[in-house]
């Protein structure tokens, strides 16, 4: 028979697979309701004692239907569309859901399971516990992973979305509430999680038509979106396999109320169900959940259902209204020939693999009647979904004549909207939808569409307009404000829990988590509702709270004697729903930097390695060789990944002599200086070059992984000293290269228009000139040791410079070379390696660099009075060189013992030198221990290595190679 | 000594190249010298772009008269010239077409005030004193169609709602993860700037996105 509400198109059928057996399916029906109408009773094993699971919620709250859908476990297949094709599978049973050999846990397991149990049950013998260990985790779970990386992978997008307003609920509420705010101009988002706009009035089909204006007044909606949180005014949106991240300025929370199940003995049976998913499943599906049915009830809520599932052709057997006195609606049930028994609520479900049979009693005891039934209907109250707005920042209070724990409290720009705000009927659930609408337009100083208070100028043309227009609002919300409250209905409180000693009573279905056990825990200690919950894990499954929240506080309540409103509730967190980790992950890129002439290393076949944020040559096939090259022909580095910037204005000497302990405003135009950029404490943090271009201009390079840092630094010190300075960062546009060996100036002069000879471009001279034809500064500097060009050219010229210099160096043997070989050769020279070399409690003093200090300078600079301090103190160790008398080479970070095998210092760089044909390496030392020629002991994983010290470099040491 | 070699002096004996010309070669562009770069000036229209699909030959045709415009396309922009200003405040002030959070559009430039004291022109010829040539410290990409919006809100949280944003808007931020600048230069078109050693990834992300939602590279002949 076709329903009201029906999602169904019957002239379209699909099919996929359950468990690799096919199932036939309409479109629009769920993976859920297909099996279910396919005769499928058992959707899933639980947690902990694998008992057969099946539907109740139909609305994706509670764990009973998870399944794997084509590999990706988590889905609920009860909101999960079925598709064509689709592979499904159940979770957490072997061999199959009908026969799970693990539920011997269940049947077994009782007294070896308790809360907490692999804390207390498992512990002993010790050693046993990785087996344990893989024991519980096979058994626990929510489905497997597939084995291979390819099939866990699946798209999942990221997509920014700005909005004025964000309404999270797409029932009656947040239709309305999303049509005022767009109806005033907003641009507005509404976000639902059912499978359709419309609430509780899609089982009806009664909101079409709203949800076609809401459609038309250009609200943006996101169907079958979960909101998973709310963090600073960040709402991400999961829908399907995109995260929407919405940013609102203001929000409405329309989240309605979650129907809650009642805890008696069998209340996990499949066939027990909420009497909302019952109806959802009959209405929107056309799927008979039953036969025969009993109802158990504390409001009006569920018989409204039965009456539904009575119309839809389920017998109602037999009603359990635990009012004194049923309702009005009640009566009319009766009158049609329901039995209707006040007073009463169920004890128990039982049966073999479905429910056969429940028991109905009053709380107080007395006779009990028991119905043969195939679907016992629960409807244990209403628990608002607060969870968003809290997460907001809103309080609630408990409240005694609703029995829930409502809203009390609202932090600035959210509204909240329907039952949310204690609205009940669907006049007033409407009415404070479009009032939450209007006051978050309000909120926002927005009236009209298109406009924004104060942010687009319109010279007061239309200044009338917008204030009539907000006129109308703040009327509207006068006249809404003005509603007289609605009374709650009447209702019963549900029981804690009811036929306790007749079997399990779950309170948590996610984690199988019975009324004993909450019981239990409170013995034990944990007696507060947030220790409960670390205890027994009650509230941390899937359901995220939504299923046994309320029937967790009830059992505090219960067991503590105290009210439900001091028991209060867990904080809530995020995520709102269980999403896959791979949603969160968003799309698989990972920033990278790279030179202009990467594509040129890649020809060349370089190993590339990561260097800081850079992608750079580690080496092209043989290190040692290319160290070699440079020494006996001439090698080419790129050295874009330098930090550059360009300083300049009338104070840029007296600027960089207060950033640097050692002068930079006597220093000639056209020439290089070293630099150490020391902290406030005296520490080292960055070095490099800085040759001054003109009397105002100076090209500062800083280390590769510095750039950022050196740039921040100078504009932070700038922006308080007030020098005229300009600063710009040239790091990325400026590619560079070092051509160095003893044949670099032969190739230079053939492709550069200076003159290269030493006298006319000296050791530490910066020129400009053509190199290629294209305009260059050229630095004679030498970090490997050899005579060496460093050629910083525009980035968009790297190439043509790099191809014009390897076409020219090819007949002098000039090969490239990658950032191992150049640490080869800079510690020939005992170059340091700021971070490699150092730390952070390196001074230039310890550094051996003492010469760069020049306390004598006039005005203050950077670390002044620290590096003062430290001149007058002999640091406790030093940086020192070293060789190892047999060759070994020591691993970076191996540590130097003294004579009692105490750690007294450490490696910080060793390599094998091909050129001196030994290990050479630097250390930290006792400083007593700093002078040539003293024996070392280096441990390194359980090696003695024996080594000596060296305080000069290993390579031409008086730097006669380099000026040459 | 003047900063001339900051400049980029792209002529035929010094062709000056984008960070991003290798994908582009990959995804099937055609490459034309102009003005001293070489740039991808027309792409087939089944061009894809993605790094998995980069590898595989593409025949190098131009688009074919008459191919509807994809969704989005995405073009290289990276050539044209861009000049940094730096002064003091009030200087900056008497500077006819800088606004701050704004991309003034001036004969063939946008110039662009990103700080108080600090403002970049985009394209254009024309000498302006005391500026600093920075073509290639800042990639470009131009991004064009009816998704543009939509393909930028994957992978940059900016807001660019056309009421937000309107044309002409400035708005440094994170792009791709990487500092950036995105200019709304016309109703469906939207320019990134980023650094240009980033060019590579931020391509790569792009293309991801972009292709997508259906869309592909364009050359600049398809803008
Ligand atoms: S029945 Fe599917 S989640 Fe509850």
């Amino acid at each position: 028979m076709t329903q009201p509400g029906e999602r169904l198109d019957r002239g379209r059928v699909i099919t996929f697979t359950f468990d690799g057996k096919p199932v036939e399916a309409y479109a629009g029906d769920t993976i859920g309701s297909a099996l279910f109408a396919a005769g499928r009773r058992t959707f899933s094993r639980s947690f902990k004692y694998h008992r057969p699971r099946g539907l109740m919620c139909v609305s994706g709250s509670c764990p009973n239907c998870i399944c794997s859908v084509n590999g990706a476990s988590g889905a609920r297949a009860c909101t999960e569309p079925a598709r064509e094709g689709i592979d499904v599978r159940h979770v957490n049973a072997l061999p199959s859901l009908e026969h799970d050999a693990m539920r011997a846990t269940d049947l077994v397991g009782g007294p070896f399971t308790p809360p907490g149990f692999y804390y207390k049950t498992f512990i002993r013998p010790r050693r046993m516990w990785p087996l344990y260990e893989k024991v519980l985790r096979h058994a626990a779970g929510l489905g497997k992973l597939p084995a291979t990386q390819p099939e866990r992978e699946w798209r999942t997008e990221y997509r920014r979305r700005h909005a004025d307003v964000l309404v999270v609920g797409g029932g009656l509420a947040g239709l309305h509430a999303a049509l005022a705010a767009a109806g005033a101009g907003a641009d507005t988002v509404l976000v639902d999680e059912g499978p359709a706009p419309g609430g509780q009035q899609l089982v009806t089909g009664g909101s079409r038509e709203l949800v076609g204006a809401v459609r038309a007044a250009g609200v943006e909606i996101l169907e079958r979106g979960s909101a998973l949180g709310y963090f600073d005014g960040l709402v991400p949106v999961w829908q399907s396999d995109t995260l929407h991240q919405v940013r609102a300025a203001q929000h409405v929370f329309a989240t309605g109320t979650i129907e809650q199940p009642l805890v008696f003995a069998g209340n996990d049976l499949p066939g027990v169900m909420l009497a909302s998913g019952a109806r959802r499943l009959a209405a929107l599906y056309a799927v008979s959940p039953g036969r025969r049915a009993v109802l158990a009830t504390t409001s009006d809520r569920g018989l409204q259902a039965a009456v539904a599932l009575r119309d839809a052709g389920t017998e109602i057997v037999a009603v359990a209204d635990l009012r004194p006195e049923t309702s009005a609606l009640g009566r009319s049930l009766r009158a049609a020939g329901v039995p209707v028994f006040a007073g009463r609520t169920i004890v128990e479900a039982s049966g073999g693999s479905v429910v056969g049979r429940a028991t109905i009693a009053a709380l107080g005891g007395g006779a009990e009647l028991s119905f043969h039934c195939d679907l016992v209907l629960v409807s244990g109250g209403a628990l608002p979904a607060t969870s968003l707005a809290l997460q907001a920042g809103a309080q609630t209070v408990y409240d005694r004549a609703s029995g829930q724990f409502e809203l009390s409290e609202l932090p600035a720009g959210v509204h909240a909207a329907g039952e949310l705000a204690r609205a009940r009927c669907d006049e007033a659930i409407a009415a404070s939808g479009e009032l939450a609408g209007l006051r978050a337009v309000a909120a926002l100083g927005r009236d009209d569409r298109g406009r924004d208070d104060g942010r687009h100028d319109d010279g007061g043309r239309n200044d009338g307009r917008h204030e009539a227009a907000r006129d109308v609002v703040r009327a509207r919300i006068d006249e809404l404000e003005a509603r007289s409250p609605e009374a709650p209905g009447e209702l019963a409180l549900a029981p804690a829990v009811s036929g306790a000693g007749r079997g399990k009573c779950f309170a948590c279905l996610c984690e199988d988590v019975t009324a004993k056990d909450v019981s239990q825990s409170i013995d034990e200690g944990y007696d507060s509702i947030e220790l409960s919950k670390r205890y027994t894990t009650v509230t941390m499954g899937p359901c995220q709270g939504r299923m046994c929240q309320l029937p967790a506080v009830r059992l505090m309540a219960a067991e503590t004697g105290l009210s439900l409103g001091s028991v209060g509730t867990t904080t809530a967190r995020p995520p709102w729903v269980s999403v896959p980790m791979g949603i969160l992950g968003g799309r698989p890129t990972q920033p990278a930097r790279r030179s202009a002439i990467h594509d040129r290393h890649r020809e060349l076949g370089a190993v590339v390695r990561w260097a800081g944020d850079w992608r750079r040559p580690y080496h092209y096939g043989d290190p040692q060789a290319e160290a070699l090259a440079v020494h006996e022909a001439a090698g080419l580095i790129d050295v874009s990944t330098l930090g550059k910037l360009i300083v300049r204005g009338p104070d840029a000497g007296d600027f960089l002599d207060r950033m640097y302990p050692n002068r930079f405003s006597n220093l000639r135009p056209g020439r290089i200086r070293y630099g150490v950029i020391s902290s406030d404490a005296g520490r080292i943090v960055d070095d490099g070059t800085i040759c001054r271009l003109d009397d105002e201009t100076f090209y500062v390079t800083t280390t590769s992984g510095g750039a950022g840092a050196v740039e921040e630094w100078f504009s932070w010190w700038l922006a308080g000293w007030g020098h005229r300075v300009r600063l710009t960062d040239v790091t990325q546009g400026m590619a560079a290269v070092n051509l160095a060996g003893p044949r670099a100036r032969v190739i230079m002069s053939e492709v550069c228009d200076l003159d290269c000879s030493a006298p006319a471009f000296a050791y530490l001279d910066g020129r400009q000139g053509r190199v290629a034809g294209v305009p260059c500064l050229i630095l004679r500097i030498g970090f490997v040791g050899e005579v060496g060009y460093e050629i910083h050219v525009p980035a968009a010229h790297g190439v043509h410079v790099w191809d014009a210099l390897m076409a020219a160096g090819e007949r002098h043997g000039l090969r490239p070379f990658g950032l191992e070989p150049q640490r080869i050769l800079r510690l020939q020279k005992l170059h340091i390696l700021v971070g490699q070399d150092t730390d952070s409690e390196s001074t230039p003093f310890a550094a051996a660099m003492p010469w760069i200090v020049k306390l004598d300078k006039e005005q203050d600079f950077i670390g002044k009075w620290a590096l003062r301090h430290y001149a007058q103190r002999t640091p406790a160790t030093s940086l020192v060189g070293f060789t190892t008398a047999d060759g070994d080479v020591p691993t970076e970070g191996a540590v130097i013992v003294d004579e009692t095998g105490t750690p007294a210092g450490q490696v910080t760089s060793s390599r094998h030198s091909p050129v001196l044909r030994r290990t050479i390496g630097m250390a930290w030392v006792p400083t007593a221990l700093a002078q040539d020629g003293v024996a070392i002991t280096i441990s390194d994983e359980g090696r003695r290595l024996q080594a000596e010290i060296q305080t000069r470099p290993f390579f031409d040491p008086d730097g006669e190679v380099l000026r040459s | 000594m003047s900063l001339d070699f900051l400049a980029v002096h792209a002529g035929p004996d010094a062709i000056a190249r984008s960070p991003m010309e290798g994908l582009a070669r990959a995804a099937g562009a055609r490459f034309e010298v102009r003005d001293g770069w070489n740039v991808a000036v027309a792409f087939p229209s089944t061009a894809v772009a993605s790094v998995a699909v980069a590898s595989v030959a593409v025949a190098s045709v131009p688009q074919a008269p008459g191919t509807p415009a994809p969704p989005v396309g995405w073009a290289d922009t990276s050539h044209e010239r861009t000049l940094e200003l730096q002064a003091p405040a009030d200087e900056l002030d008497a500077v006819e077409h800088l606004r701050l959070g704004e991309a003034v559009r001036a004969g063939d430039a946008w110039w662009c005030r990103l700080t108080r004291t600090r403002a970049l022109i985009l394209g254009g010829v024309m000498p302006v004193a005391g500026a600093l040539d920075v073509t290639s410290t800042y990639a470009s990409l131009t991004l064009l169609g009816p998704m543009a919006r939509e393909t930028i809100a994957r992978f940059c949280a900016l807001d660019l709602r056309p009421r937000m944003a309107p044309v002409g808007a400035l708005r440094p931020g994170s792009v791709a993860r990487q500092p950036g600048i995105v200019i709304r230069e016309a109703e469906d078109r939207y320019r990134l700037l980023f650094g240009w050693a980033t060019g590579e990834y931020v391509w790569s992300v792009v293309a991801d996105a972009a292709e997508h939602l259906g869309g592909r590279p364009v050359g600049i002949d398809q803008l």
